[in-house]
């Protein structure tokens, strides 16, 4: 069977590009492609993932070729060569990088000539090249990143012993991407480390330019950022830690004595202060948490980078039995194979397709008298699970995207408080049928 | 040949004397349109918007037992999740069951862009048959597939035959035109290519094959509500209300209403040729249809503006009264209708006279509401199309004669419109969904030019247009809080030149 996909999790490289791109400071894209790309993949994004908008110079305002048929077929490179040129003049920014799409990879355009050109002339730009047949949002998501970091930054031989880069959340994709790199942030700087987190909003292009410096690059995916960050050590020599997002108390405690194994630091006092203050909110709860019987099946249905993380705090802070992990994101054998996990995962992508495999693996009652169903259950996934929900009678909550059932500020799951966030979250949800 | 007998739509581009990108006065538009100056504009530079495809995907989800199946990468489709729960809650509204829009993409890949997408079609349209049991398959043919040459109208005609739903293929190429208006031809012309449009006997009646007395008496009844029935063509800015009040309006001329294309079944759609007329509800969403349906059903059709606005919706009335000698009628009801909402509008009028209006948006829209707005008492400093076509020559000879020397601009240009904004500094700003939040950004108080959720058209719409204008200056402090904290991308030089320098004359000099 061909690799078509029904209601896809994820949108082209292209779009990846530009939801980096709208997401880190002062960096204007140039999209070199039809007018409606842009707006069309930005909107996905400023929408779908719990109503990002659109920032500095994205969405409707992101410069653009805008190529017609003129250019597809006489060649697009003179209205690039004008549309930079206008770009520079009239938009304010610290980097332009110039995205391609799929027509005008098709007809072959020398963009990165173009480019040159200008860079010869001193100009912040450079070109990355994301043809949305070349992969999906995730992959663009590296192609950016590699651009800037990898190509566009002069090789760094000096090291600041103390940043590190964060990598591995996908700006959109990963829906709370802004509220964990803060909780990250938050606590790796109470270790006494800097931190470039390069999509919150406090960084500037600094963090940017500074990525070159960094003495660690940490991924928080077991998948996205990994090819990105190995070329980074080639080429900065800085090198990479892969490990999963943490989440509650427990995986962030093992992480932070991680890093600060890693940099030689004391763990000190942090990990208690931050245990205290997380047990004297989760302690409370407990008498309606435990009164009322909030135990739950749990089925996930998540990208990657969110997929362990999530199953690893519901079981071991919660308690609760995670029953199916399924993984949305497209993904080669290798990719699947560093996944490794307790709970097995499924990686099928179409909604359709889950609410069946979710069917087969775990069938309804057909009236037996005696019948040990998957109940009460909590399917944790994105917006496109909330009917699949409904007809098995689970309760659910959007983390994954798309997740248009929310707005989504600096909220995030990951750290200490990030814990806290998702526990009053799920069973927000379970209190707000009450009246 | 007939564009109908073609596979592919024409775009507006090739159809019409149409532009994108023109500043001017208000009276010499028309002009510029007709003398084919307007056609020869560009940019010399541009922000990304929207295009065919898009449109075309908000018009074909909301049709009645569908499924989307793109014909692209994987990114074309992305815009699908909220359009999905767009037309779930457009279904809830008009009673139907409010249902999420499945669709699929055939994800090309390069190894399809370079040995073509054909097969992988083939096998998305027969699991989306298999799976989703629709009675509809749109193909959605984007540029990927338009510019290698996939033969996606042989898939088509193969699969019709192996699948239970009517394939029906879209073309709608992002690249084929900057003018997103050419969407409501493609989607059009996926209809009338790929779906009976009139009924069909043993299905949808029983022919009359005794010729007794009741079957005539049947059949001359089945005549006179034919005679008295009006297709009403909605799309996507005309939302529930609208239709509601339109309904309202036609059913007390005594005629009786229905509304294609959207929020139709197959069923339904095959109901098209049952009609003494249609009608349109905008120039330039429905010409191409509306003549096809003339030239194969003989309907005739009116299009007559839009019915925004006191004299617009007695105008539009009448157009359509005419037709069945109603026109005494049509005047009898726009008087009550006029006398009773000019009373319950007076309190608002006090309270928006003299403001200075800047109205973005589509470009019929923008005309009728311009004019409408100027007659109640508001100063329209600017009008701001998104784009021109020839059908939209009535409402600017209009524009031109109530409002000669404002400025008309031809834009759907973000830095255009924040330029615009910053130096003319109105009082308020209407303008088209998905630029509200620019607006904001700017301090500006502003409400949308169309909303779904909201009525426009008729009284019940002038009514409601103001209430939302008065509400909206009841209280601006998040824009003005907002605004200070928010900074712009354009360079500070911009704001002291014009708002055009980038409109190119003739392809090449700058304005």
């Amino acid at each position: 069977m061909s690799d078509f996909i029904e209601r896809p999790r994820t949108a082209c490289a292209l779009a990846g590009a530009l939801s980096v791109i709208a997401n880190l400071p002062d960096v204007i894209p140039i999209i070199h492609t039809s007018l409606g790309c842009g707006g069309n993949l930005a909107n996905s994004i400023a929408f779908g993932s719990g109503y990002l908008g659109s920032g500095y110079c994205s969405g409707s305002a992101a410069p653009s070729t805008g190529i017609t048929e003129t250019e597809i077929v006489f060649g697009g490179t003179d209205r690039l060569d004008e549309q930079i040129r206008n770009t520079l003049e009239l938009i304010e920014g610290k980097l332009y990088v110039v995205t391609t799409g799929c027509m005008t990879e098709m007809i072959g355009d020398d963009v990165a000539g173009i480019v040159s050109e200008y860079r010869a002339d001193d100009k912040p730009i450079c070109a990355v090249s994301t043809p949305s047949f070349k992969g999906d949002s995730y992959r663009g998501y590296e192609c950016v990143l590699d651009g800037i970091i990898n190509h566009y930054l002069p090789v760094n031989e000096d090291k600041d012993p103390k940043l590190v880069n964060i990598f591995g959340l996908v700006p959109g994709y990963d829906p709370f991407f802004r509220g964990d790199l803060e909780e990250i942030e938050r606590l790796l700087t109470a270790l006494g480390l800097k931190v470039n987190t390069f999509f919150t909003p406090g960084q500037t292009f600094e963090n940017i330019r500074s990525a070159s410096s960094a003495s660690l690059n940490i991924v928080l995916s077991r998948v996205w950022g990994r090819e990105f960050a190995e070329r980074f050590e080639e080429r900065h020599g800085t090198p990479y830690w892969i490990t999963d997002l943490p989440i509650g108390p427990e995986a962030t405690d093992e992480f932070l004595k991680e890093v600060a194994g890693r940099f030689k630091l004391d763990v000190g006092g942090l990990i208690e202060e931050e245990n205290h203050r997380f047990y004297g909110y989760f302690e409370r709860c407990a008498d309606a948490f435990c009164d009322q019987d909030l135990k739950h099946y749990v089925v996930t249905v998540t990208n990657s980078t969110y997929a362990i993380p999530l199953a690893r705090f519901v079981t071991r802070e919660l308690g609760w039995i995670v029953t199916d992990s399924f993984v949305t994101d497209k993904l080669t054998e290798e990719q699947r194979a560093a996944l490794d996990n307790e709970c097995p995962l499924q990686f099928l992508t179409g909604v359709q397709e889950i609410a069946s495999a979710l069917n087969k693996n775990h069938p309804n009652s057909r009236g037996q008298k005696y019948f040990d169903d998957l109940s009460p259950l909590y399917i944790i996934g994105s917006t496109l699970e909330k009917r699949t929900a409904a007809a098995r009678g689970a309760r659910h909550l959007s983390v994954s995207f798309p997740v248009y059932d929310r707005l989504i500020t600096d909220r995030g799951y990951a750290g200490y408080r990030g814990g806290l966030h998702l526990f009053e979250d799920l069973v927000g949800q379970i209190m707000s049928v009450k009246s | 040949m007939s564009y109908y007998k073609q596979s592919a739509p024409p775009v507006r581009d090739s159809r019409l004397r149409i532009g994108d990108s023109y500043a001017g006065k208000a009276c010499d538009l028309v002009n510029c349109g007709r003398e084919g100056c307007l056609l020869q504009q560009g940019r010399g530079f541009w922000q990304a918007g929207s295009c065919q495809m898009a449109l075309s995907l908000m018009m074909a989800t909301t049709v009645e037992n569908a499924v989307i199946v793109m014909h692209a990468p994987s990114g074309c489709g992305a815009l699908l999740h909220s359009l999905s729960a767009q037309t779930a809650k457009g279904r809830a509204r008009r009673g139907k069951a409010s249902v999420p829009v499945p669709w699929l993409t055939t994800n090309l890949t390069e190894a399809d862009v370079i040995g073509g997408g054909e097969r992988k079609l083939r096998e998305t349209i027969e699991y989306a048959d298999r799976v989703f049991r629709p009675e509809i398959i749109f193909v959605v043919v984007t540029c990927a597939p338009s510019i290698i040459g996939d033969d996606v109208e042989e898939v088509v005609r193969q699969t019709r035959s192996s699948v239970m739903a009517d394939v029906v293929s879209l073309h709608c190429p992002g690249f084929r035109s900057r003018v997103v208006a050419s969407a409501y031809d493609a989607f059009y012309h996926s209809l009338l290519r790929g779906l009976d449009l009139s009924p069909k006997p043993w299905k949808d009646f029983r022919p009359n094959t005794l010729e007794d007395t009741q079957a005539l008496l049947a059949d001359k009844k089945y005549q006179f509500q034919k005679s008295r029935t009006v297709n009403v063509w909605n799309a996507t800015s005309i939302g529930p209300e609208d239709e509601e009040e339109v309904k309202r309006l036609l059913s007390a001329l005594g005629l009786n209403v229905r509304f294609f294309a959207e929020y139709s079944s197959r069923d339904e759609l095959r109901q098209i040729s049952e009609a003494a007329l249609n009608v349109s509800m905008c120039n330039v969403h429905d010409d191409y249809m509306l003549k096809y349906l003339e030239e194969k059903f003989g309907t005739p059709y009116v299009i007559a503006g839009m019915p925004i606005g006191l004299r617009h919706t007695r105008k539009w009335l009448k157009e359509i009264a005419k037709h069945f000698a109603l026109e005494r009628e049509a005047d009898n009801l726009a008087d009550y209708e006029e006398e009773a909402v000019r009373e319950a509008i007076k309190p608002f009028l006090e309270q928006v006279r003299d403001k200075r209006v800047l109205i973005c948006g589509g470009v019929v829209r923008v005309g009728a509401e311009a004019t409408m707005l100027s007659e109640l008492g508001l100063k329209v400093i600017s009008i701001r199309a998104y784009h021109y076509d020839e059908g939209a020559e009535p409402i600017y000879e209009e524009v031109g004669d109530i409002l000669p020397d404002t400025p008309v601009a031809v834009s759907n240009q973000i830095f255009e419109m924040t330029h615009q904004i910053k130096t003319l500094k109105p009082d308020l700003v209407i303008s088209h969904n998905g630029t509200q939040g620019y607006v904001a950004k700017l301090g500006v108080p502003s409400v949308q030019l169309f909303d779904v959720d909201y009525a426009f058209f008729g009284y019940t719409g002038l009514y409601k247009i103001l209430r939302r204008i008065v509400f909206e200056l009841k209280n601006t402090s998040y824009r003005e809080r907002l605004s200070k904290n928010v900074r712009l991308p354009y360079k500070q030089s911009y704001f002291e030149g014009s708002a055009f320098k980038y409109i190119k004359k003739n392809k090449g000099e700058l304005l």
